[in-house]
C-alpha cells in the first residue's frame, strides 16, 4: 500500500494539467483508444454477463488505463500517478477481512466471488436523502430495527436546522453534524442495536472529522464515506477527511459514480473507467469500495446501460482482486411504488451474482424530504440474499423480466412519485402502514414467481 | 465554381466527424467563394450541430463527441462571423449567457452539456467555471453585457447559493437587468419559483428552450 502521506504529496507535486484536458485527453480520448482492444458491444438483451473471459480482459484494460491516468486533484490541478509495482503491491495487500461495528452487532466483511452463495453484506438506510429534524431518529431507528440490514447506510442529510438550510461552511454546521452523530447513535440504541456499524457522511465538509467520538459520535468501527468525482477525480475536502480518518483509524468507504454518456462515453468505455476507479479507491486506502453506475440521461442507476456496466465491472473486480466492494442502488421509481422495488431488484440481482455487496436503495430524484422506506430496505436485503443463490443465466433472465416492468418509466417526469416515510409508516409504532406492507408482499410474490427464493 | 450545396454538405460532415481543422478550412473556402456567411452557418454547420444535439439526447453519441462537435462549430463560426462583420451584415444575436456552478460546488458535467447545447443553438456563452463566488456572476454579466445569468448547483447543500445570487442582484439594484435561471439535480420549478428565479431547466435541451423563450420575451418587451 502506498502510504497516504505519499498519496497526499502527489496531489501537491504531481504533473499539472488543465481539467478540460484531463477530461478530454486523459479520459475521453484514451478510453476511445483502449476500447478498440476489447471485443465487446453493448447488448441490451444481456444485462448480466455470462462470458467470464470478459472479466479478465476488462480488468487488464482498467488497470492499464489507471496506470496511465492516475487520479486528478481538482483543486491543485495535479495528477496523482502510481507505478505498476505500487498498484500491484496495494492490490495484493488490500484488506480482505474487515470487522466493523461492535459487540453482537459487529459484522465481518469478506470479498465475494462470482456466483458466490455467501450472502452479501446489506448496507441499508436513508442513503442521504434529505431528512427532517423530527423524523431523523425514528426513521433511522426503523432502519436499524430491520435485522437483515447489517450496516446503517448514510443516516440522512439534515437539510434544515433551526428553520434554516445549513451550509457546510456555516457556523451552524458543527452543531448540525454533532446532532447527526448523536441522533444516529440514539436511533441505534432505541432499536436495540447499539453496536450496529454506520457508514457516515453528513455532507458537512471538514466539520465531520469533529464528531469522531466513541461515547456519543462516530466510532472507530464506523466506516467513513468519501466520494470521488467522475471520472477519477478527487477534491481537497475529501483528501482532508481521508487524511484525518487514515490517521485516526476508522475503515474507509470510498464511493464513485462513473457516468454513462459523460466524459467516459458509452457503456463499454464506462466499464473500463469503472474498473480503474475501483483500483483508484484502493490506492486512496479505501477498505470498502462502492460503485454507483450513474447515467447522464436517466440520472439513476437501474437503466439498461447501468445494469450492463455494473454486472461486467463487478465480475471483473471480483474475479481479479480481493477487494471488498459494493454497489449503490438509485432508482427512478420512488418508495411507495412497486417500480422502486423492481428497479433495485434488477440491479442487485446483476451485481450480487457478480460478487458485490449491496448499498441502498434510494430514489435518485427526491420528491420529498424523508423520501425512503425501511421496509423497502428489508426487501432489498431479502432480494440480495436470494440473488446469492442463483446463477448468471438465471439472473439475466430475471433482470430482463424486471426491466420490462419499468423501462418505459425511467424518466423522472413519469416515474411514480411515491410517498415519504411519514406517510408509509405509522410514526407511533414505527411499523409500515397496511397498504405499504401489502405492496411489499405483492412484489415479493411477483419476484418469487420470477424464480427468486425469498 | 464552388457547388454551394456540396460545400454545405461537407460542412455538415466536418461537424459529424468532429473535425475542427476541416470545419475551419471549409469556412475559409466559403468566404473565398463569396458565399453568404450567414447562409453557410445556417445551411451548413448549424444543421449538423442540431443533429448532434438530438443524437446526444438519444444517447447515440456521448459528451466528448458533443463537446468536439460544438468546438468545431465554434471555430468555424468565429471565422464566418469576421466575414459577416466585414460585409457589414447584421448578426442577429440569440443572446448572451453567463453561466457557472455556484460557490462551494465543484460539479460541472451538467453545466458543460448546457454550454455545448447553448453554443450550438447560437448563444454566446461565458463559462465562469465552478465554485463561483456570487459577486463574480454579476461582475461577468456586467462585463459581457449578458442577458441571462445561469447558476448550476448539484448539491442540496449548495442550492441555497442560487437564492443568494438573486438576493445579491437585488441588493445591487441589478435584479431586473438580467434573467436568472437555475438548474442542477436538487433544483425544481418549485424551487425556482420560491427563490424568484426566471426559470428552471431539468436538462440541457430544456435549458436551450428556456433561454430562447426568455430572449423572445425580452424582444417583445423591447419592441
Amino acid at each position: 500500500m502506498v502510504n497516504f502521506i505519499e498519496v497526499a504529496r502527489r496531489a501537491e507535486t504531481g504533473p499539472m494539467i488543465a481539467e478540460e484536458d484531463f477530461d478530454m485527453k486523459k479520459i475521453a480520448m484514451k478510453l476511445r483508444e483502449l476500447r478498440k482492444e476489447l471485443d465487446i458491444k453493448f447488448d441490451p438483451n444481456e444485462p448480466v454477463n455470462t462470458d467470464l473471459t470478459l472479466a479478465d480482459d476488462l480488468w487488464d484494460l482498467g488497470l492499464r488505463f489507471f496506470l496511465e491516468t492516475g487520479i486528478y486533484c481538482v483543486n491543485t490541478r495535479r495528477l496523482m500517478l502510481f507505478e505498476e509495482n505500487e498498484v500491484k503491491h496495494a492490490l495484493k495487500n488490500v484488506r480482505d477481512r474487515l470487522e466493523i461495528g461492535e459487540g453482537k452487532d459487529r459484522r465481518v466483511l469478506y470479498p465475494r466471488g462470482i456466483e458466490d452463495s455467501t450472502p452479501p453484506i446489506i448496507f441499508g438506510g436513508p442513503f442521504n436523502c434529505d431528512v427532517t429534524e423530527e423524523v431523523f431518529v425514528p426513521m433511522n431507528e426503523a432502519y436499524a430495527r430491520e435485522e437483515i440490514i447489517d450496516v446503517l447506510f448514510l443516516p440522512g442529510y439534515l437539510k434544515k436546522m433551526y428553520g434554516l438550510e445549513i451550509r457546510p461552511t456555516s457556523g451552524l454546521s458543527p452543531q448540525t453534524v454533532i446532532l447527526y452523530a448523536k441522533w444516529t447513535r440514539e436511533a441505534l440504541s432505541r432499536a436495540g442495536r447499539p453496536g450496529m456499524p454506520v457508514v457516515a457522511h453528513a455532507l458537512m465538509g471538514m466539520h465531520e472529522i469533529g464528531v469522531s467520538n466513541e461515547e456519543w459520535g462516530l466510532r472507530k468501527t464506523d466506516p467513513r464515506a468519501i466520494v470521488m468525482l467522475p471520472e477519477l477525480k478527487i477534491d481537497d475536502v475529501s483528501l482532508v477527511r481521508l487524511g484525518y480518518y487514515i490517521a485516526t483509524g476508522p475503515p474507509i468507504y470510498i464511493a464513485f459514480t462513473p457516468l454513462v454518456g459523460g466524459f467516459a462515453g458509452d457503456p463499454v468505455t464506462v466499464a473500463i473507467v469503472s474498473v480503474a476507479e475501483h483500483i483508484a479507491a484502493v490506492m486512496l486506502n479505501g477498505d470498502i469500495i462502492h460503485l454507483g453506475p450513474q447515467h447522464i440521461k436517466y440520472k439513476s442507476q437501474t437503466n439498461i446501460h447501468s445494469l450492463w456496466v455494473a454486472s461486467r465491472v463487478k465480475q471483473a473486480v471480483s474475479k481479479n482482486s480481493k477487494m471488498i466492494h459494493t454497489t449503490s442502488h438509485t432508482t427512478a421509481g420512488r418508495p411507495g411504488s412497486k417500480q422502486f422495488a423492481y428497479e433495485f431488484a434488477a440491479l442487485e440481482i446483476a451485481v450480487v451474482t457478480a460478487g458485490s455487496h449491496v448499498s441502498g436503495p434510494r430514489p435518485a430524484d427526491l420528491k420529498y424530504d424523508n423520501h425512503n422506506s425501511p421496509l423497502m430496505a428489508r426487501l432489498f436485503g431479502e432480494i440480495a440474499h436470494a440473488a446469492a443463490k442463483i446463477k448468471l443465466e438465471t439472473a439475466n433472465e430475471i433482470v430482463l423480466e424486471l426491466y420490462k416492468k419499468y423501462k418505459d418509466k425511467l424518466d423522472f417526469q413519469v416515474s411514480p412519485v411515491g410517498k415519504p416515510f411519514e406517510e408509509l409508516y405509522d410514526l407511533d409504532t414505527l411499523q409500515p402502514k397496511p397498504e405499504h406492507l401489502k405492496e411489499y408482499e405483492e412484489v415479493k410474490r411477483e419476484l418469487e414467481e420470477l424464480g427468486l427464493e425469498l | 465554381m464552388v457547388d454551394k450545396e456540396e460545400l454545405f454538405k461537407k460542412m455538415q460532415e466536418a461537424i459529424y466527424n468532429y473535425d475542427k481543422d476541416l470545419a475551419v478550412k471549409l469556412a475559409k473556402e466559403a468566404i473565398e467563394a463569396g458565399i453568404d456567411p450567414l447562409e453557410a452557418i445556417e445551411k451548413g454547420f448549424a444543421v449538423a450541430i442540431r443533429e448532434l444535439g438530438e443524437k446526444f439526447d438519444r444517447m447515440e453519441i456521448f459528451l466528448p463527441e458533443l463537446i468536439m462537435g460544438a468546438d468545431a462549430m465554434k471555430a468555424a463560426v468565429d471565422i464566418l462571423k469576421e466575414e459577416i462583420v466585414r460585409r457589414g451584415q447584421k448578426v442577429e444575436k440569440k443572446g448572451v449567457v453567463v453561466i457557472g456552478t455556484v460557490e462551494g460546488d465543484i460539479h460541472d458535467i451538467g453545466k458543460t452539456i448546457v454550454i455545448a447545447m447553448l453554443q450550438s443553438a447560437g448563444f454566446d456563452v461565458y463559462d465562469l467555471g465552478k465554485d463561483v463566488p456570487i459577486p463574480r456572476f454579476l461582475q461577468a454579466a456586467e462585463e459581457v453585457n449578458a442577458d441571462i445569468i445561469a447558476a448550476s448547483a448539484l448539491l442540496t447543500t449548495t442550492m441555497m447559493k442560487q437564492r443568494d445570487l438573486i438576493e445579491y442582484l437585488k441588493s445591487q439594484g441589478k435584479r431586473d437587468k438580467y434573467f436568472v435561471i437555475v438548474g442542477g439535480a436538487p433544483c425544481s420549478q418549485k424551487w425556482a419559483d420560491e427563490i424568484g428565479a426566471d426559470g428552471y431547466a431539468r436538462d440541457a435541451i430544456e435549458a436551450v428552450k428556456l433561454c430562447e423563450r426568455l430572449m423572445e420575451q425580452k424582444k417583445k418587451k423591447g419592441a
